[in-house]
């Protein structure tokens, strides 16, 4: 087997020259974004970080038409979109709504939580970087417990968890949902390119570290993320209709604090609250093995009930798609 | 369908349009360090005593280009065959998987490569032009094996005297075929040959040729191995039934059968003794190993004590001879006094100290002493300089007569074992080189050596060890079949991509993959290009890398740069 290496697609579509800071994860979601679907694409963004990366006027970065549009509107803007190609006869541009965790958790929520409702076909990316990083590191829902922020300082950092957006988005009962991790180029790739060929509402959320945000050098952004997933923090996963789970890679298991550690936003917790850290996540976990799909359990075998709750969900779904066939 | 009434540009409202690309914009400026390609070594490579390049036989091996891998090996190991099969490995110590998961198995790497050429006669161009200059070799071991083929790719016309009949010293003579075949021998001395190398056997110096005839050469090496066995210097070791395990081993490797009992004791715990015991089990004998010291402090190789383990030689540990006693000359016991272990030696091994009234008997019709060889330098005109019983030699081989040098087990430089006998002997064609005056003196460049945690883990998920194949103990303890097997070429691949290659980039594209500022591509010719105008020097590439073969700079002006990628 030797070496993971990445296969991806070769064309390189994001130009160099853009505003990102150095080691930008939402900047590298971009790039394979692109990678994934191609220039028949057309980005809709919000007020975030990348209404800056993108580039002042008369330059843009993105190599696909973008369109910056307000904070609340990400999700609203790209139906209209959507339904503007739609209109002139286009069926094959895919319509990308790409906005931070602010534009996403909070702002942008009830544009969000409306398309999804009534399953609008585009796909929706939320580059996830835990706070509003481009006005300058003031904390979102999606920032989470423990996390310095501007406002949310050390004295009194961030004091609850972050939001479950993948959980509310799921109760939306969409065709696909995903996380996403910019550590794992290829299966951010596979799911982009998993979504595309689906029809309907599409939302993947994807972890994009912030170096001067979460204060760590820009050269372990990979290495964060990575972390991240291996520590259970941010599971990669896939659900199909919102009942199917699917874990898409078995985390190792490694220890939150040294996810922690490396990052200057959790300097000052002790070490009290770095264990109700990796309680959290130990449950948030749990919680996520019993929605899994059965033949995903074969590894697990702690969590029979789980499985046998999963299988219960998977029946019942089964038997809706036979009722509607 | 709806009719759009604007066709240009300018019908539209007003709306502010990016249609340049950032491409523009220099980014770069905002850099303070730069990400440089820049190649290490791996600990592998410093770890070999001979030098050979592993990675990069490695990579020409998982292209399948068996033959260039060969002469990689080849540039600094005439003996690849030899020492893929009895060399005690110290490139696997040193492997940055051994922390990880098991070590990369590169002895049988090495094996599989010289395998694959066994046909092969084509041996690499000499690689300068010819000179002169004629050089005496004694002894073709190892180490005057390497020498002479490293003095042939020199230019130089090298000349071997053997004092046997048949090349290759203790190769030839203290190996048994299980472990070594005789025909992987003939065929790397018989390439060593074809190299220009003249082998002049039957010419014993001071012997049946005198040491005047050395006279006429340019430079000598002295490469007469140590083929004497130390005494025990216990009362009765002349008794019949008593050998040396040099001799034992000599006279099977002959073709003779040697008369030995049904009970055989073998005394010392290096290869030499596992040698003997093994070959003594093959002849149908009960064999026992007597070692002064414990299993841990035994320099024999970690597998071939396993392997005569396997094949029912028994241990008996903390052990020394006291005297050999029998009647009309012939053995029948040996006295034995128990040890225990003290104060580590100057070897760093804890020294062996005798219990006082320990002392007891085991009967005994055939006693093997292998407690270590010396070298017979008694042929010398003049005298040199010793250390103990071996010619002291400076770092670079000379002795203190001017042009004559010396290596392997006679002098006291690295030596035994036989891939210190392959340095020693490369190393000291360099030293004749110069000595010669056809190149300078070179200091070396310092390694910059990749440690373990310089490797990037993620991309390499846990895999265990080739298991080397080999026939069944069955068969291997009733003849000399060679024991252990070649791999096979799907194993030897397999086993070639456990290597993490560190220090060496092989275009993996993980730098390119992960390069948020798109600054990273491909040339034509397959080599990385960073985009400096754009790069802002995150250095998640450098970070990424697998393999440690980029690294960070301060920025500094361009030129400064290009010399710190040049280094």
């Amino acid at each position: 087997m030797g070496q993971i290496k990445f296969q991806l697609p070769p064309e390189e579509i994001l130009a160099p020259g853009h505003f990102a800071c150095p080691g930008c994860g939402g900047t590298l979601t971009m790039r394979y974004l692109l990678k994934a679907l191609g220039r028949k694409t057309v980005v809709v963004i919000p007020a975030c970080c990348w209404s800056v990366i993108d580039g002042p006027v008369p330059y843009s970065a993105a190599g696909v038409p973008v369109f910056h549009t307000a904070f609340e509107t990400a999700a609203s803007t790209a139906c209209g979109i959507k339904a503007g190609l739609e209109s002139q006869g286009d069926h094959e541009t895919t319509v990308v709504a790409f906005a931070g965790d602010g534009g996403t958790f909070d702002i942008g929520f009830q544009a969000l939580s409306g398309a999804a409702e009534r399953n609008e076909d585009f796909m929706y990316i939320c580059y996830d970087n835990e706070a509003y990083m481009n006005t300058g590191i003031q904390r979102s829902s999606a920032t989470p417990f423990g996390a310095w922020t501007t406002t949310t300082p050390a004295e009194s950092p961030k004091a609850e968890n972050k939001k479950n957006m993948v959980e509310i988005l799921a109760a939306h009962r969409i065709p696909y949902l995903a996380t996403a991790s910019v550590a794992y180029p290829d299966d951010m790739i596979a799911k982009i390119q998993k979504a595309h060929d689906i029809h309907g509402f599409r939302f993947i959320h994807v972890f994009s570290p912030c170096p001067p945000g979460w204060k760590f050098e820009p050269e372990d952004s990979i290495k964060i993320s990575r972390m991240a997933i291996e520590s259970k923090v941010f599971p990669l996963l896939e659900i199909f209709n919102g009942v199917d789970y699917r874990l898409s890679r078995e985390p190792a298991g490694t220890p939150v604090t040294d996810y922690i550690k490396m990052q200057g936003r959790f300097r000052h917790l002790g070490e009290k609250q770095i264990e109700q850290i990796q309680t959290y996540v130990d449950e948030e976990w749990e919680r996520l093995v019993r929605k899994l799909a059965p033949e995903q359990h074969l590894h697990q075998p702690e969590s029979r009930v789980a499985s046998k709750a999963a299988k219960v969900i998977l029946a019942k779904s089964q038997s809706r798609k036979g009722a509607t066939s | 369908m709806a009719k759009y009434k604007y066709t240009t540009v300018e019908e539209m409202p007003p709306l502010a349009f990016s249609l340049e690309s950032t491409r523009k914009i220099p980014t770069g400026s905002w850099r303070h360090v730069r990400p440089v390609y820049k190649n290490k070594t791996s600990p592998c490579e410093v770890g070999c005593p001979a030098g050979e390049k592993i990675p990069e036989y490695f990579e020409l091996l998982r292209q399948k280009r068996y033959e260039e891998a060969w002469y990689k090996i080849l540039e600094d190991n005439p003996l690849p065959g030899v020492t893929g099969r009895v060399c005690y490995h110290p490139c696997e110590g040193q492997c940055n998987r051994k922390p990880y998961d098991e070590g990369v198995a590169i002895h049988n790497i090495e094996r599989f490569v010289a395998d694959q050429n066994l046909r092969n006669k084509k041996l690499p161009r000499v690689s300068e032009s010819p000179k002169s200059e004629k050089v005496a070799i004694i002894g073709s071991g190892p180490a005057g094996l390497s020498c002479a083929y490293q003095l042939a790719r020199k230019g130089y016309h090298a000349v071997i005297y053997e004092a046997d009949h048949e090349p290759g010293g203790m190769l030839r003579y203290g190996i048994p075929d299980y472990r070594l075949p005789k025909k992987i021998l003939d065929k790397e001395i018989a390439d060593i040959e074809s190299t220009g190398v003249e082998i002049r056997p039957d010419s014993r110096i001071g012997g049946s040729v005198a040491w005047s005839e050395l006279e006429k050469y340019d430079a000598v090496f002295v490469a007469v191995g140590a083929m004497r066995s130390r005494k025990m210097d216990v009362p009765g070791e002349d008794m019949k039934g008593v050998f040396t395990g040099v001799d034992f081993l000599w006279e099977i490797n002959n073709g003779d059968v040697p008369k030995i009992g049904r009970n055989v004791l073998v005394v010392g715990g290096g290869n030499t003794a596992i040698d003997a015991a093994r070959t003594a089990v093959r002849l149908g004998k009960k064999a026992t190993i007597l070692y002064r010291r414990t299993r841990t402090e035994m320099p024999a190789v970690p597998e071939e004590i396993e392997e005569a383990e396997k094949e029912g030689v028994r241990f008996e540990f903390l052990v020394a001879p006291v005297k050999v006693t029998g009647s009309k000359g012939k053995v029948s016991r040996i006295e034995l006094m128990r040890m225990k272990l003290g104060e580590p030696d100057a070897s760093g091994r804890r020294k062996p100290v005798p219990v006082k009234g320990s002392n007891f008997q085991v009967a005994a019709d055939t006693i093997i002493s292998a407690i270590g060889e010396e070298p017979d330098l008694s042929f010398l005109p003049y005298s040199f300089l010793k250390k103990g019983v071996r010619l002291f030699v400076d770092d670079d081989y000379s002795t203190g007569v001017p042009g004559i040098f010396a290596g392997g087990d006679a002098a006291t430089n690295p030596n035994g074992t036989v891939v210190n006998a392959i340095r020693a002997g490369k190393e000291a064609a360099t030293s004749i080189d110069e000595f010669l005056g056809w190149r300078t003196k070179s200091n070396g460049t310092p390694h910059e050596v990749v440690r373990p945690e310089d490797v990037n883990t993620f991309y390499f998920p846990h895999e265990s060890r080739v298991k080397v194949p080999r026939i069944p103990v069955a068969k291997s303890k009733t003849g000399f079949h060679e024991v252990n097997k070649t791999l096979s070429e799907a194993q030897a691949l397999d086993e070639a991509d456990r290597c993490f290659t560190c220090g060496t980039c092989l275009h993996c594209d993980v730098c390119m993959t992960f390069c948020p500022d798109v600054a990273i591509s491909k040339d034509e010719s397959g080599e990385y290009v960073i985009d400096y105008d754009h790069c802002k020097g995150c250095g998640i590439c450098v970070n990424e890398c697998p393999r440690e073969a980029m690294e960070l700079v301060p920025e500094g002006s361009r030129e400064e740069v290009e010399e710190a990628q040049q280094v």
